[in-house]
């Protein structure tokens, strides 16, 4: 009796212990189960550090999320910390994380928490004005977030997208530093303003360049943030100064070679060739010479504001001058601070008799242009000059035209000046210059003479010699007299038939050849 | 970076400052601006016994080129010249032990400098082991390279404030290359070679 009861508390035992251990492999296997759902701390990690750089200090995870190791001499720090998310702080994860960006259902699925430092929570983006007499004359917004290519979806876990908008708050931060920095050591003729968050440089006289830092946490994102049309501007400024930056991070990490492990690093390739080819101090001196961050910017900003003059000098142009047609050709392909567009000033109908091509440089505080005869003309800021050249132009383009016209007409050319204005052949214009040109008749009993002066427009004038009738009087008495050129006689253009200019003289020196 | 020629100016029986008070006289007179002083040293340094043959290596700094340290090795049969940065002469010092010094043969030229159009006159004091040696006119024409189109120009730019002092013909080193395109180490090449007439020169005993 005593066994059989012996037996069965120990069969009892026996069981119990096997219905704890299916107990709890019915628990675990419930929690794997559970867990299949919700990403793993430790497989979230690994992710985490595949793109960031983390490292274990004692009991907690550190990470940086800072450009030092790319270059970055920015004395912030950008750390970190990374956590094991529990269930009661996911609840209340959503509301204590101001990052908008991030997809809310993938934060509650995740085992990982980013704390960090609150100085670089938020949104942060660079805003650049071009700004003439407190009048916009372009904007744009530099949001480095934004502009950067979508992330991999390897990279999309919760702690990343935090983590590239704290990378990005930073890096805004370091580039206005840098800016700011540099606008109160430089000695500019027109002092650069630091004000607050903003640096105000005067690009060309009444317009300034604004470079602003816009750092916003999630609650007045959405007011600070400008309309959209401001910032559907030309983007060239905005990739500027994000790759300015970026260079002098390359700049730093990348030394030029070849270097010998004795020599010192930071010299430009050129300063290290300096010494075996014997480089003169002038050379060295220029070598010396850097430009800032600030001053390659406004730099560019010039050309962007020369560039966008020239365009509106010579589109009025083509908009107001009908006659000869103007045309410009912008090169694709320009440096920041350089372009080039060609202009080709021709006559509808008649390009084959005549074509003006111009070349304008333009530069960031001066045009060059190099004009159909291989003149070089150099010219300031200022619109008004690029005017009066182009309508110089246009006029000398008339008189040449006019003569190849005649040329092909069998009429001799006779004379020509593209710069009028003494005494003797009229009027000094108050801008650019009058031009003329004479030219006969194959006979030689005709002779037409024309002027182009950019107030008045053309004017034409016709004599005739001899006269077809002659009457003898007392002053001249023979008819040879008569063959020295008679009153010349204004033709009225706007009366007569024809396309264009050139159509028009083409019909008169037709139908003064056909009389003769 | 032009064509320079090196020449010795007599001192006579003036004192080596007197000499170049006179030619600064000269040559102010005749339009030109001074632009601060000039250097040009040499140091020679010999190989030890146990390295076979001797050889000698000459370590010259000019102050026209200031990242540069020229050097001229001269193994008996022939001259090998360098031109490197400023490491050469750490380098040196490390090989102390096989290049050996001699301090009494440190040789430098200096004084000021002038500018005067398209030309660069300095007016070198000649010192070695710091006794007087003599003076030292070094004349540069910046917008030529080649000796042979524009020694005519020097050699009158010259004798107009050296009077017959001036050289009448190329200095040695340079007449067989009158027709290639000079650089600073032909420079260097003329100093040397003025140095080392300097050196063997008895002192002419009047103290700089």
């Amino acid at each position: 009796m005593v066994q059989i009861y012996a037996r069965k508390k120990a069969l009892a035992g026996a069981a119990n212990v096997l219905l704890a251990g299916a107990e709890k492999l019915k628990t675990s296997q419930n929690e794997a189960v559970r867990n299949r759902t919700t990403l793993d701390f430790h497989i979230e990690l690994l992710r985490l550090r595949q793109n960031w750089r983390l490292k274990k200090v004692s009991n907690t995870i550190i990470g940086d999320l800072s450009y030092r190791t790319a270059g970055s001499k920015y004395l912030q720090t950008g750390t970190f910390e990374v956590t094991k998310a529990e269930d009661d702080e996911k609840a209340s994860s959503p509301p204590s994380s101001p990052l908008p960006s991030g997809p809310t259902p993938a934060k509650q699925n995740s085992a990982l928490r980013v704390s960090i430092p609150s100085e670089l929570q938020g949104v942060a983006y660079i805003e650049v004005l071009c700004q003439k007499d407190h009048e916009d004359l372009c904007s744009v917004n530099i949001n480095l977030l934004g502009s950067g290519p979508p992330p991999p979806p390897t990279q999309t876990c919760i702690g990343s997208k935090k983590l590239e908008a704290a990378q990005n708050v930073l890096f805004c931060k370091e580039l206005f530093n840098q800016l700011a920095k540099e606008a109160v050591q430089l000695q500019a003729p027109i002092p650069h303003m630091v004000v607050g968050n903003q640096i105000m440089a005067t690009v060309l006289p009444g317009i300034q360049l604004i470079i602003g830092l816009c750092h916003s946490t999630t609650a007045d994102k959405k007011q600070q943030h400008p309309s959209p049309s401001k910032s559907e501007h030309d983007h060239v400024l905005e990739h500027s100064l994000h790759q300015l930056l970026r260079e002098v991070h390359h700049k730093n990490t990348h030394h030029p070679f070849p270097h010998p492990a004795t020599g010192p690093l930071g010299p430009s390739k050129k300063r290290m060739f300096a010494g075996p080819m014997a480089a003169d101090r002038y050379e060295l001196l220029e070598m010396t010479k850097t430009d800032t961050l600030l001053e390659q910017i406004v730099k560019q900003a010039q050309h962007f504001i020369m560039r966008m003059r020239t365009e509106y000098v010579l589109d009025t142009i083509a908009k107001e001058v009908k006659d000869p047609l103007i045309s410009s050709h912008w090169n694709t392909l320009n440096s920041p601070t350089q372009s080039c567009v060609k202009i080709n000033i021709s006559t509808h109908g008649y390009d084959a008799v005549c074509r003006t091509p111009l070349v304008i440089h333009v530069g960031e505080k001066s045009l060059k242009c190099i004009c159909r005869d291989g003149k070089v003309m150099n010219m300031s800021y200022e619109p008004q000059e690029l005017r009066d050249l182009i309508f110089c132009h246009i006029n000398q383009h008339q008189i040449l035209a006019v003569q190849a016209l005649a040329k092909t007409m069998g009429w001799q050319a006779l004379g020509n000046s593209n710069h009028l204005g003494d005494d003797s052949t009229g009027t000094v214009e108050p801008l650019g210059n009058a031009s003329s040109c004479l030219m006969s008749s194959p006979t030689g009993d005709r002779i037409i003479a024309v002027r182009c002066e950019p107030h008045t427009g053309i004017q034409v004038s016709v004599a005739h010699s001899p006269r077809t009738d002659f009457f003898p009087s007392r002053l001249v008495t023979e008819r040879k007299w008569e063959h020295l050129g008679g009153q010349f006689r204004d033709v009225r253009l706007d009366k007569m038939e024809g396309r264009n200019f050139l159509h028009k003289m083409e019909l008169l020196m037709a139908s003064l050849t056909s009389n003769s | 970076m032009g064509v320079t020629i090196l020449t010795q100016f007599p001192t006579e029986n003036r004192t080596g400052p007197h000499t170049i008070d006179v030619l600064s006289k000269r040559i102010m007179a005749l339009g030109a601006l001074q632009q601060g002083q000039f250097l040009v040293d040499c140091e020679t340094y010999t190989s030890v016994p146990q390295l076979g043959p001797q050889r000698t290596v000459h370590v010259l700094h000019n102050s026209e080129q200031p990242a540069t340290v020229f050097s001229l090795l001269e193994t008996g049969t022939k001259t090998i010249p360098l031109a490197t940065d400023g490491l050469f002469d750490l380098l040196m010092m490390k090989m102390s032990s096989f290049y050996t010094s001699k301090k009494q043969t440190k040789a430098e030229s200096k004084g000021p400098r002038y500018e005067i159009g398209d030309f660069c006159v300095k007016l070198g004091t000649v010192t070695v082991s710091s006794n007087f040696k003599g003076i030292l006119v070094e004349v540069e024409y910046r917008p030529c390279v080649v000796p042979a189109m524009c020694w005519d120009l020097l050699k009158e730019f010259l004798q107009g404030f050296l009077g017959l002092s001036g050289p009448t013909n190329p200095p040695a080193y340079l007449q067989n290359r009158m027709q290639e395109i000079y650089s600073p180490i032909d420079t260097i090449h003329q100093y040397l070679e003025h140095f080392t007439i300097f050196r063997k020169s008895p002192g002419i005993g009047m103290r700089a």
